[in-house]
């Protein structure tokens, strides 16, 4: 292994980087524009949802009981309609996501003290949406019942409102979210889109660097020359290397600035653990690079092995532990997860290298096998 | 006069058949490449059976119980937290240990219950429980949230009938809500139905962009592009084929998707027109075609253009409500969705697949993604077409 010689690739590397102006300028727009869009935009509070209502009572205690579900900033007013017929085209169409039907004789049953059935109808394309706001309109229904059963204790006992309130409702629920206290999901993303974009962007950097030279010719004059090939994997390397270090402090500033995310962890842990993951992502890029023939084929490589798992199996949206077995088994192979660990480990709950090295000692035995099979599949002799 | 006809129908025939020997040239450079042949075939069957697996559901989240009562009405409350969303992880005796259990990620409620618990709900008194949740993964954070309040509500509820002696027969006289809530379209709320369908969706939108990019990027690289130049072919003849091979290419890819995947292991059911839904995702590829032809103009080799296509692809797909409530995103990006083609794809899709909507119902967004997509499509021949001045 010869520093020099390195050195010699490295600045080669570089160099082409340089002269390639608008792939010079994406390599920082990008992480910067991704970060900046998804940490706005990414958004899994469900709210706003547009509803409409059928109300075939039409009395004031049904308008009181709709009120609720107007007058809730989960909820979005659209309309009342005239039949059940009606609702079933707007629930096809997205225009509404869910209903609720109020039935006839609804005010006079429950002055009888009868009990009446409320029908929501809900939309179920989207099972985490589906959920939530099946939660929504079930605490609604508990706090009109709530209030009936006041009602009916006062009435009963002859005690006044106040008090029948407290006896209908005795069980107080407090509470508290820890890490995210006004559960902002831009707390909980800022910190997983380091993790996110971290993993997006440096393999497409480094992913056509070696794929480039095959299908140029060029990188016969590496084959002839006397650079060994691990100086040749890591001159190739290291400017990606640098510029995705960069992109972490700049990705780091902007997490804790202008998203406002508290960092309780300790820097001297985040920095090295997050050079650690680029160099995984760096590597990625490099090892499709060694295996592709082609340009085409080393870019849709890097997109399978690069979005699917930092959508899905990086704990970004989905977490991991509500995964089945099969799917957690996935979510180990690849490296997103135990970044996300570290990083919101960091950020939100103020954990360091004690409870973290696990993660950290897996992203770093992931480069070494990444580095092993590149090292491998490299051969500076042409197979015929 | 007849010569002038036989002319004109000799050139149209001409136009055809460069038109189709074109096609076939890109089919061809495709098939060749075997490993993005084969990474194309994963992403339209392994990689949507993957998303498939993945849930967005609480499923038996570990609750510790932090009880300072150890009361028979503790208890109770205690076992209503079960499977599938709960499963009780044990007892801790001091309030230090449930943060560091949540720090560790070992739990992700921790449940106090005050002492005199029992004693208070008998004297009927206000009491009150303490339920700390682990909100660092919002989904997980907002899903426990939503169902240990319902679970502790309901007890309350209970509680109090109870101590009003409101049980059997007495019950029938209070008056009481019955919430009948009916789940549509997937009645099951199946994770793996969405899932498999917006991964597809996704998937489509990947590959509509990358590859007319680069297979218009790879000529300009390797110079083929001037070869191309010389001959007597027209831009038209040079572009549309390129998009045409890729779009019978996606075409194929979600037929074999569907059939395979979608219906094959996850039985989603299609329960509209397969031909609209087919006529749907060709004219999408088509526009999102033309944006990938865009990005070809811009960049000189593939590593620039594979940037700028992520650039502009991330967004449209994350924002979209491809894995996201689009209802939820805020004012300004909620008001950019509309210009997104893949909003209107994905709205379309899932009522073409899930709801069985028709031509009648979906006919707004169709007409939306027609013309946001003939606008894309329009920009992107033209830009490509000027560069040959």
């Amino acid at each position: 292994m010869n520093p020099a010689r390195i050195k010699a690739l490295a600045y080669k590397e570089w160099r082409e980087i340089l002269r390639d102006r608008l792939f010079l300028a994406l390599a920082f727009i990008l992480p910067v524009s991704m970060m900046l869009i998804f940490g706005y935009g990414i958004k899994l509070d469900v709210e706003n949802l547009p509803f409409a209502v059928l109300d075939q009572d039409r009395t004031a205690m049904s308008r009181d009981y709709l009120h609720l579900f107007m007058d809730s900033r989960y909820f979005d007013y659209k309309g009342h309609v005239q039949s059940e017929r009606e609702l079933e085209p707007l629930l096809a169409d997205s225009k509404i996501r869910f209903a609720i039907i109020v039935p006839p004789k609804f005010q006079e049953n429950l002055k009888a003290g009868r009990p009446v059935a409320v029908q929501s109808l809900i939309d179920g394309t989207f099972p985490f949406r589906t959920s939530t706001s099946k939660g929504y309109v079930i605490a609604i229904n508990n706090a009109f019942n709530g209030k009936l059963l006041a009602g009916f204790i006062s009435r009963k006992m002859g005690i006044p409102p106040e008090q029948a309130a407290a006896l209908a409702g005795p069980v107080k629920v407090q509470l508290r979210y820890l890490y995210n206290q006004e559960i902002k999901s831009i707390w909980s993303i800022a910190p997983s889109m380091m993790m996110f974009v971290l993993l997006m962007t440096p393999p497409f950097l480094t992913a056509l660097g070696v794929v480039r030279e095959k299908e140029n010719g060029s990188i016969y004059n590496i084959y002839s020359s006397t650079v060994t090939r691990a100086e040749f994997l890591i001159g190739k390397l290291l400017p990606y290397l640098g510029i995705s270090i960069i992109n972490v402090i700049i990705l780091w500033l902007m997490a804790v600035l202008v998203f406002a995310a508290p960092f309780k962890g300790d820097p001297l842990f985040f920095f090295p653990a997050s050079v650690v993951y680029v160099s995984c992502t760096t590597s990625i890029g490099l090892l499709v690079s060694l295996f592709a023939r082609t340009q085409v084929a080393a870019m849709m490589i890097t997109v399978i092995v690069t979005i699917v798992p930092a959508v899905l199996y990086s704990g970004l949206l989905v977490p991991i532990a509500s995964m089945d077995a099969a799917s957690q088994f996935e979510a180990h192979l690849f490296p997103a997860m135990y970044y996300t660990d570290i990083a919101l480990g960091s950020f939100l709950k103020g954990i360091g290298a004690g409870q973290l090295w696990g993660r950290v000692g897996a992203l770093l035995f992931y480069s070494g096998v990444l580095w092993t099979a590149s090292y491998l599949l490299f051969h500076k002799r042409v197979r015929s | 006069m007849s010569h002038s006809i036989w002319n004109s129908s000799g050139s149209i025939y001409l136009w055809w058949s460069r038109m189709a020997a074109m096609t076939g040239k890109e089919l061809l450079q495709l098939a060749r490449d075997t490993l993005l042949v084969l990474a194309v075939l994963y992403l339209f069957t392994f990689d949507i059976m993957m998303a498939g697996g993945v849930k967005m559901d609480l499923s038996k989240a570990n609750v510790v119980v932090h009880d300072m009562d150890h009361s028979l009405a503790s208890r109770e409350l205690i076992y209503r937290f079960q499977p599938p969303y709960f499963q009780l992880g044990g007892e801790i005796l001091d309030q230090n240990e449930g943060i560091r259990l949540l720090d560790r990620g070992e739990a992700l409620v921790v449940l106090d219950i005050p002492p005199r618990f029992q004693h208070d709900l008998i004297q009927g008194r206000p009491t009150q429980v303490q339920v700390r949740i682990d909100t660092s993964n919002m989904v997980l954070g907002t899903l426990a949230a939503s169902y240990s309040g319902q679970i502790i509500g309901q007890y309350g509820f209970d509680a109090a009938l109870q101590r009003m002696g409101l049980t059997g027969e007495g019950l029938a006289a209070v008056p009481m809500l019955v919430d009948r809530h009916r789940v549509w379209y997937n009645p099951n709320q199946k994770d793996s139905w969405f899932m498999s369908i917006s991964e597809l969706l996704t998937v489509i939108t990947v590959l509509a962009m990358m590859l007319p990019a680069a297979a218009a990027v790879r000529e300009k690289e390797r110079g083929t592009i001037e070869q191309l130049l010389v001959s007597p072919l027209t831009p038209v003849h040079i572009l549309l084929p390129k998009v045409i091979a890729m779009t019978l290419v996606i075409l194929l890819g979600t037929a074999l998707s569907l059939t395979l995947v979608i219906k094959g292991i996850f039985h989603a059911p299609m329960k509209g027109s397969l031909p609209l839904f087919f006529a749907v995702t060709a004219m999408y590829t088509f526009d999102m075609s033309g944006l990938g032809l865009f990005i070809s103009t811009m960049s000189r080799n593939l590593a620039q253009a594979a940037m700028m296509t992520i650039m502009i692809m991330m967004p449209i797909i994350l924002l979209s409500g491809a894995w996201t409530p689009p209802e939820a995103m805020p004012a300004g990006i909620r008001q950019a969705m509309y210009i997104s083609p893949l909003y209107y794809y994905i709205e379309v899709s899932y009522g073409i697949l899930l709801k069985g909507a028709g031509i009648g119902i979906l006919w707004d967004s169709l007409l939306g993604l027609g013309l946001l997509g003939s606008l894309v499509f329009g920009f992107g021949v033209w830009r490509f077409r000027r560069q040959f001045r």
